[in-house]
């Protein structure tokens, strides 16, 4: 099944033809839902209206760190089975993810001041995404680091396989660690803690995120894979 | 086996002839603890809570620092080429390297470490959990340098880029190594059996990653 999405033309094929859906899906669940997240949904009775920063930051940070589980999953198949399109798919995802694992830490500052008090507290789930953020930049000036770009694949595939490590930590730090920050309120044994009213609009932000996500890395690993196409033709044989 | 020791061997000897790089390293520790009163004041009440901590940096970055091109020369003269090709195989050839390397920079700081620990007012029974953290974080942390070198070989700005690789790697071990130095329960505490565990992990891990990624370099440069 591999081989058969993993052929360059037929992906882009495929990858365009649900280009336009997902954005259909991305802008009708984000505009419904940020509607109802900013001006429907109730005002938290603790927090006041501060608490709808929660529908810019929780999706980033669940794209943050699912774009990291791409990265290391896109890591896996290059160095196992070397296959290019992993590689594109991984230089895709990278700038992508960074830039939410950016905007998590710059909304939970946003929204940590009033709250807490501080921009900024060395709790272990702010800590642990800030050094999420930095694997990113890690792999990101891996993956470009070298005069040949392919040349930095393999080395910046195994940098996101060992990175992984990260993930679950991040993940699981404010089970682990009394933090100040509050535990997982979506994805809990017990269903999700929160009231349907800011429940419904949380959902809907979060499709919208996450195809956004994926409409961004289509077209980022389209344009990766015209760059490499150009750079083959100019490329004579024999020279480099 | 007989090559492994070898590789051990030569990797000495030209350590040896290097023997200034060693006080090199050894000054840079040094001079990183200095600059913490410097910067801080030397007020004691701040300060001395400040020890362990100070000197588990200035370890993570002398050490790290010392990996700037661990694979370099090999790759230039060749040797890497016959490594590769060699019964030896570059998995055991970057675990040497680790040994050679922790032998050669780690042990001159563990050495120098009481010296740090009195100038920074570390009460002597914090000397021995202090030690035996720092002597597995500091093999931990020769495992991640050799990850480090082999991911950055052959990169421009090979230097910069493996501090921002390895660093964010380096959190656990800071974390469990700085708990466990400064356990009151004992030199055997939970948190330096989590700094066993984290370097059990490397040993097992930064051999095989480092060969994949020395791998790739040597078939591309050797063309």
């Amino acid at each position: 099944m591999f081989d058969y999405f993993a052929n360059p033309s037929r992906f882009i094929r495929i990858a365009n033809r649900l280009l336009l859906p997902l954005v259909i899906l991305s802008l009708s669940t984000g505009v419904i839902g940020l509607y109802f997240g900013l001006f429907v949904a109730p005002a938290d009775y603790q927090q006041g209206d501060t608490v709808r920063i929660i529908y810019i930051h929780v999706p980033s940070a669940w794209l943050a760190l699912f774009g990291y589980v791409g990265l290391g999953l896109c890591g896996l198949f290059y160095v196992v089975w070397r296959h290019p399109l992993a590689d594109i798919a991984a230089r895709a995802i990278a700038p992508v993810g960074a830039v939410f694992a950016l905007l998590t830490l710059v909304t939970g500052a946003l929204w940590g001041k009033p709250m807490w008090g501080a921009w900024w507290v060395w709790d272990a789930r702010l800590t642990s995404m800030l050094i999420l953020f930095f694997f990113y930049l890690g792999f990101i000036a891996l993956s470009n680091g070298f005069d040949r770009a392919e040349r930095g694949s393999r080395p910046a595939a195994l940098l996101a396989l060992v990175g992984m490590i990260n993930v679950p930590i991040v993940k699981f730090s404010v089970d682990w660690w009394n933090t100040l920050h509050q535990p997982a309120s979506l994805l809990r044994s017990d269903g999700p803690a929160i009231d349907s009213s800011m429940l419904t609009p949380l959902v809907l932000t979060l499709i919208a995120a996450h195809a956004y996500f994926a409409i961004l890395v289509i077209l980022r690993m389209r344009a990766l894979l015209t760059e490499r196409r150009l750079a083959a033709l100019t490329l004579r044989p024999g020279g480099e | 086996m007989k090559p492994f020791f070898a590789q051990i061997e030569r990797d000495l000897l030209i350590a040896w002839q290097n023997r200034q790089d060693l006080g090199v390293m050894l000054v840079f520790f040094v001079i990183i603890i200095a600059l913490f009163p410097l910067a801080i004041g030397a007020n004691a009440t701040v300060l001395d809570p400040l020890g362990v901590p100070v000197i588990w940096i200035a370890a993570l970055l002398a050490i790290l620092a010392g990996f700037d091109r661990l694979f370099a020369q090999d790759v230039r003269d060749g040797w890497l080429d016959q490594i590769a090709l060699s019964q030896l195989g570059l998995g055991w050839y970057a675990l040497a390297k680790a040994i050679s390397h922790w032998l050669t920079a780690g042990i001159p700081l563990l050495i120098m470490t009481p010296l740090m620990a009195m100038m920074l007012n570390i009460p002597s029974q914090q000397w021995p959990p202090l030690l035996i953290a720092l002597l597995i974080g500091s093999m931990g942390l020769t495992l991640l340098g050799v990850i480090g070198a082999a991911l950055a070989e052959g990169a421009r700005r090979g230097t910069a880029l493996m501090a921002l690789l390895i660093l964010p790697l380096a959190v656990p071990l800071l974390i469990f190594g700085t708990l466990a130095s400064q356990s009151d329960r004992g030199i055997i505490s939970p948190h330096l059996m989590l700094l066993g565990a984290v370097f059990a992990l490397l040993l097992a891990l930064a051999p095989l990653v480092a060969a994949s990624a020395l791998e790739i370099g040597e078939t591309e440069t050797g063309l």
